[in-house]
């Protein structure tokens, strides 16, 4: 009998304990997920679709550009140059990670004919076209076919 | 993010439903439409699992992945499944009887938590609808392999070998293409429904496959804590891989767990599917499946005549699932999964950080809420007074799923002792335990409250 008491408190205490966390964190977990779903209908459609490249491209211009400029199966490369004032510490790092993603089917190739340039060195690119020009020392560069 | 994309996901994710539900159906039989019902979460994982097992042998085989594929899998796996149902003389399910609770305490429990874990996934599903794509893991190769296999119909050797966690399996990459194809483009923002779909699944399957086992108010409210805890909520919905080998891994589990006490077939059926899935999703399900594999070994071991020769059928298939990845991607000339001499050699207080780092994580209630805390007591509570086999299951897996993950921290060492997530997985790691305590908990306490009485299946 006391031990049936002891198993009943013992379980009581159990479902409290559940139950106060869960008075706790519900709403905390109900309103995050409202916000959210608020944050997200205010976007632009630019920044929803880049997501958190946002973070790494400083101009959204340039991988818009890129997808509607880059046939689909054709290939790219991306050069990265200096630092420059609008870069996140993101850029310099990922910028060829998101790209290589956003710009998929389209290929990544050391040697393609469409270059994502971010200050890159543009001597070493005696016959590009510069075809797109954006902040920061942004730009889309073609070579001769 | 058009109705028609939604349309497409809804179609694709009642396609591994029906498909699994018919898996179920054919190796377990449902006497009831209401059964049907109960276990459709299960059935739903079943076939996410069953589909990207399968794919992933196709993939490794060079099978092109398009539209018709998934349709023709799905259709294939479905009309399979009830041929092997009809050839066992399983019957048609009959009538609804049997789904209600017993009494109108537990209606009102069991009303109450489908109403509160509704409206939160309700909110879930409006977070998730109009996501962006910020995760970094995720572009940076979970969706560029998802995508690869969308554009190129396969295992595309520059994406798959160059892209980071070039050994990280397939399974989620695959789901993410079918859901490509059932909305008709690679759209990243209404893809996280995908993963919305597979939180709902993983919910429905846990509650259906407790439900007769466990009362409502042990049952619902351990579910909704872990929903709610602050490491999880909406962030269930990242399209990464962690959630659904947790998933998996766990309801794998649990099934086994219940096996514990008759050994039915159907449930063995069920785990070999839900752990090849796993093995197939992360590379630390084959760590949680082989430590659930050795804990149930153990655990039968009265029984080691009935029970060993279907656990080891369990291993196998698990084996011959996840071994042709492995296949692939050494074949890629790319290095394996373990850790360098499985982490031998490392100093002793590299061993004591790492236990450290993740005692200090997994008792973190920023992170898990009170959740860790309540699982022991639930583990002492069924130690103590329920079923001590069940609860020793439980106990010894939870231990050794805790150390595994101190001993993941300790053999690569090039993981810094941190819980930033960035640099070190234990706090994704540890999700595996605490979504773990939702199946659980209910269990270890009904196991006490009945006095140890076994219930009806």
């Amino acid at each position: 009998m006391r031990a049936a008491g002891i198993r009943g408190l013992v379980i009581a205490y159990w479902l409290g304990v559940v139950l106060v966390a869960i008075v706790v964190r519900y709403p905390d977990t109900f309103h995050d997920a409202n916000e959210t779903a608020r944050a997200n209908a205010s976007l632009d459609l630019s920044d929803r679709e880049l997501g958190g490249g946002n973070s790494v491209v400083p101009d959204q211009g340039l991988m818009i550009e890129a997808r509607g400029r880059i046939p689909l199966d054709g290939t790219f490369a991306v050069a990265v140059g200096e630092r420059q004032e609008g870069w996140t510490d993101l850029t310099a790092t990922f910028a060829e990670t998101y790209a290589r993603y956003y710009l998929l089917p389209r290929r990544a190739a050391p040697n393609a004919p469409w270059i994502l340039c971010f200050a890159c060195d543009r001597a070493a690119f005696p016959e590009a076209e510069a075809v797109w020009e954006g902040e920061d020392g942004l730009a889309i560069l073609s070579l001769p076919r | 993010m058009t109705i028609r994309a939604i349309t497409g996901l809804v179609a694709l994710n009642v396609g591994f439903a029906v498909m699994g539900a018919s898996f179920l159906w054919a190796v377990r039989g449902f006497a009831r439409w209401s059964d049907a019902l109960r276990l459709g979460g299960l059935g739903y994982l079943l076939g996410v699992a069953a589909f990207g097992t399968v794919w992933t042998q196709f993939l490794v085989l060079g099978l092109p992945f398009g539209g018709w594929g998934v349709i023709l899998t799905l259709v294939g796996g479905t009309v399979a499944a009830c041929l092997v149902g009809v050839r066992l003389g399983r019957s048609r399910p009959r009538g609804f009887a049997g789904l209600g609770p017993t009494s109108t305490a537990s209606l009102l429990v069991t009303a109450s938590g489908v109403a509160l874990v509704g409206l939160l996934l309700e909110a879930f599903f409006r977070s998730a609808r109009l996501q962006s794509l910020q995760a970094f893991d995720a572009w940076a190769f979970w969706v560029p392999k998802a995508k690869a296999i969308y554009f190129f119909g396969g295992l595309d050797e520059q994406v798959f070998t160059t892209s980071a966690g070039p050994t990280y399996p397939p399974l989620v990459p695959i789901v993410d293409a079918a859901a490509f194809h059932a909305m008709g483009s690679a759209d990243t923002v209404t893809f996280h429904l995908q993963f919305w779909f597979l939180v709902t699944g993983a919910v429905v399957a846990i509650a259906g496959c407790l439900y007769r086992h466990a009362p409502a108010w042990a049952l619902w409210p351990s579910i909704l804590l872990v929903l709610v805890v602050p490491r999880f909520g909406e962030r269930l919905m990242t399209p990464q891989a962690d959630v659904l080998v947790d998933v998996l891994f766990v309801l794998g589990a649990l099934l086994l767990a219940l096996s514990l006490r008759d050994w039915r077939g159907w449930r063995l059926a069920a785990v070999a599917v839900l752990f090849a899935g796993a093995t197939l999703t992360k590379r630390e399900g084959l760590l949680y499946v082989g430590l659930a594999l050795v804990v149930a070994f153990a655990a039968s071991w009265s029984r080691k005549r009935v029970a060993w020769p279907a656990l080891a059928s369990v291993a196998a298939v698990v084996i011959a699932a996840a071994v042709p990845w492995r296949l692939w991607y050494r074949s890629h000339d790319i290095a394996g999964e373990a850790p360098p001499s499985l982490g031998a050699g490392a100093a002793f207080e590299r061993a004591l950080d790492s236990l450290r780092l993740s005692w200090n994580v997994l008792f973190d209630t920023s992170l898990w809420s009170v959740v860790p805390f309540v699982l022991v007591i639930a583990l002492a509570i069924g130690l103590a007074w329920g079923d001590r086999r069940l609860a020793a299951f439980f106990a010894v897996l939870t231990i050794l799923v805790f150390f595994g993950g101190a001993w993941v921290t300790y053999s690569y060492r090039d993981l810094p002792i941190t819980e930033n997530e960035a640099l070190n997985p234990i706090v994704r790691y540890t999700g595996a335990i605490v979504v773990l305590a939702a199946a659980a908990m209910p269990l270890l306490v009904a196991s006490a409250w009945t006095g140890n009485r076994e219930r009806e299946t």
